[in-house]
């Protein structure tokens, strides 16, 4: 299994629980518009979530840089790699 | 310890999730949830994922409104010059495990001014309580550096928008502000605080404004910058998310900076703390006083251990000093139990500060419902302090409602666990609050003891309790030693053997000689039982019976005693026979063999007691224990 796929697997787990109304596909290509949970206040514990159970911590530039959740998948791999 | 983490409370139980799922299903059901089982969930030590499932069970019970006659309901206010949008999950998850609904209602985004000065009223309703956290910048007088007239006519400013806010609080919601402290700033000096102009400086006189405002009575504080100090000023802030999103301080630490607001709110209604149950040995001085004697106790100069525990006797007059009712609550023989307080040197506490004293052999839940009854108090008003964690797990199964502090073992943390749970937390302090404890008085009287309590079975089966007995071998040899030398108290004979009497009675024919140890799902204890039995013809003589007073009321002299018939009738022995020869310290063994079903053959004059018991006679006693017997 690649890294990216270890940490979208991780990541779909906090969103799975954190998201708890939302039973739909999560992938690389997820946004937070396909999640109706995911608004700006969840946005922030989802970073919080997520930067705590990776162990990495992300750059003002790079939250500021996050389209998809695959760009937050490849920060995360390119920080604990 | 991470930012937020609640070491004070309760370790996570095994079965936290599935007892969460119990009370959603219940919810989900539109009943009402039993609340003492819901604040004991959410009073526990939660990680990142329990936490925020008990922040959507809290807003779940929200959005159900059902009647909670269980717990006090506080509708707070927020208002700050940031944004406070990540504080109203935690604070509803908080307040359940303090036994209260919060629920809040935030004022629009930067609305400090237009609340303060204008008519507008952003809550548009009645509220309990105004939480105000402003930041530096919501006070806009420029400082130049060096120039004290400009940092006084800002200071001005701050007093002259906090009176206006406490008044707006007060006209427009019917409620007291709560003003949050400012946490410190970073600084680029040591002299800072000697500089006027610096942020550092300027924050400290707001802080000191805001403390005589709240000396005065005109609001209430919740000490952000004490709390952002203990975490860490470097923990507390985020400067990433600060400017991508305008909070105040870090997500991580909102569950710990909700809990302590949750403190000041629980405080406001009432529900703090108002007495405090010790254990003795181990919680106050380090040994046991029954076995270790006045001597032998560690307390004060003689070790580093003793100076932590007269540091913790010290905090714990403080409290007192701030109205707090002092008991005692120790499986002790009440005589032996006083003797630290009257005759040892380094002892802080003496009886006179002890509302209730309750030394006795009897379970802790029992007693300390006596000591909620004899001081009028409510269970959930006490807090229970014992290093013992099974005793602790007791009265958590039995008195859900009396907080009991995960202490720890070191006694040097002590004092820190008390003061992050926030239990204590108190209003700006009046005469009156301060004479309460006096007003109970040092009695030092005993209370009344009930019937036990509760399902004890049940809580001895809870406890998997495994215990191993084996013969007298050369690696138990010296704790074996040392048991029969140091035990006093549950000590039926008090002979006393050296170590080279001990290694002749390993493999010694005529002898049963046993080595008792035992464990739960708390704590190895280790060897906590010795057994010397001679054979005598057909019968045998108990010579010696001791066991350690850590492990009171467990059973432990039910299942050697049912282990020794047993080994006795495979022995072809007929009778055992033993006795009581008491001292000034084992008077709680005194009715040990007739309670274990021993008929009396023989009285001294001395007021020894001879027992026996036929081998055909005895009836086994019902256990709690897992026993292994190794050959």
């Amino acid at each position: 299994m690649s890294e990216q796929q270890v940490i979208l697997d991780k990541v779909t787990d906090i969103i799975r629980d954190l998201f708890d109304e939302y039973d739909g596909p999560v992938t690389m290509e997820t946004t937070a518009n396909d999640v109706a949970q995911w608004d700006s206040l969840s946005h922030v514990r989802l970073m919080v979530m997520i930067e705590m159970e990776l162990g990495v911590r992300f750059s003002t530039s790079e939250m500021q840089s996050f389209k998809k959740l695959g760009d937050l998948v490849d920060a995360a791999a390119k920080q604990s790699g | 310890m991470t930012a937020c983490s609640f070491p004070w409370r309760p370790p996570l139980a095994q079965d936290w999730a599935e007892r969460l799922a119990d009370i959603e299903a219940i919810l989900a059901d539109g009943r009402a949830p039993d609340y003492v089982a819901l604040k004991t969930l959410a009073n526990q030590q939660l990680g990142l994922r329990e936490q925020m499932r008990i922040e959507r069970l809290a807003k779940k019970l929200e959005r159900a409104a059902l009647p909670n006659p269980a717990f006090a309901a506080v509708t707070i206010g927020l208002l700050g010059n940031r944004t406070l949008s990540y504080l109203p999950d935690p604070l509803a998850a908080s307040g359940l495990a303090r036994g209260l609904t919060i629920s809040s209602v935030e004022a629009p985004y930067d609305s400090v001014a237009s609340f303060a000065f204008s008519l507008a009223d952003c809550f548009g309703r009645p509220l309990d309580a105004l939480l105000i956290v402003l930041d530096e910048s919501a006070f806009a007088s420029k400082r130049p550096i060096l120039d004290r007239t400009a940092e006084n006519d800002a200071l001005a400013d701050a007093e002259n928008l906090a009176t206006a806010l406490a008044s707006a609080a007060q006209e427009k919601t019917g409620c007291r502000a709560i003003f949050a402290t400012l946490p410190g700033a970073l600084q680029v000096s040591s002299a800072d605080l000697a500089t006027p102009g610096t942020s550092a400086r300027f924050r400290h006189h707001v802080n000191l404004m805001l403390a005589e405002g709240a000396m005065e009575g005109r609001w209430l504080l919740w000490d952000q910058a004490a709390l952002a100090s203990r975490v860490g000023l470097e923990n507390w802030l985020d400067p990433v998310r600060y400017h991508a999103a305008k909070i105040p301080f870090s997500v991580d630490v909102c569950p710990l900076a909700a809990d302590s607001i949750a403190a000041v709110l629980a405080a406001m209604k009432g529900k703090a703390a108002r007495g405090l149950v010790l254990d003795l040995d181990n919680t106050l001085w380090g040994g046991v006083i029954g076995d270790d004697g006045l001597a032998g106790i560690r307390l004060g100069q003689n070790s580093p251990e003793g100076e932590a525990f007269v540091a913790f006797q010290n905090f714990i007059l403080t409290l007192r000093d701030r109205g707090v009712v002092l008991a005692v609550c120790s499986k002790n023989t009440d005589e032996i139990a006083r003797e630290p307080f009257r005759n040892h040197s380094e002892m802080v506490l003496k009886e006179d500060h002890v509302a209730v004293f309750q030394a006795n052999w009897s379970d802790k839940a029992t007693n300390i419902k006596s000591i909620a009854e004899t001081l009028g108090l409510g269970l959930e008003s006490l807090v229970f302090i014992d290093d013992n964690a099974a005793e602790r797990e007791r009265v958590r199964q039995e008195l859900p409602l009396v907080s009991t502090i995960e202490i720890g073992e070191d006694p040097s943390f002590f004092i820190e666990r008390i003061t992050q749970s926030g239990l204590f937390d108190h209003l700006p302090l009046n005469q009156e609050d301060v004479s309460r404890a006096e007003s109970y008085g040092g009695r030092a009287a005993a209370a009344e003891i009930r019937a036990t309590i509760g399902n004890y079975d049940d809580y001895l089966t809870s406890l998997e309790m495994r215990m191993t007995i084996a013969p007298f071998d050369a690696a138990g040899r010296s704790r074996i030693t040392q048991l029969i030398n140091k035990s006093n108290q549950f000590n039926l004979t008090t002979k006393r053997y050296g170590e080279e009497d001990v290694r002749k009675m390993e493999g010694d024919p005529d002898l049963t000689a046993w080595q008792v140890r035992l464990e739960d799902r708390f704590a190895q204890h280790g060897m906590i039982g010795v057994v010397i039995v001679r054979a005598d013809g057909t019968e045998w003589v108990i010579d010696t019976w001791l066991q350690s007073c850590r492990v009171l009321e467990r059973g432990v002299e039910k299942c050697v005693m049912n282990t020794l018939f047993e080994t006795a009738a495979q022995a072809g022995v007929k009778k055992i026979r033993s006795k009581y020869i008491p001292t000034d310290r084992n008077g709680m063994v005194s009715d040990f063999y007739s309670r274990l079903g021993f008929a009396v053959v023989d009285k001294d004059d001395d007021g020894a007691v001879t027992y026996s018991c036929a081998v055909t006679d005895y009836e086994p006693h019902r256990t709690f224990i897992d026993v292994c017997v190794s050959k």
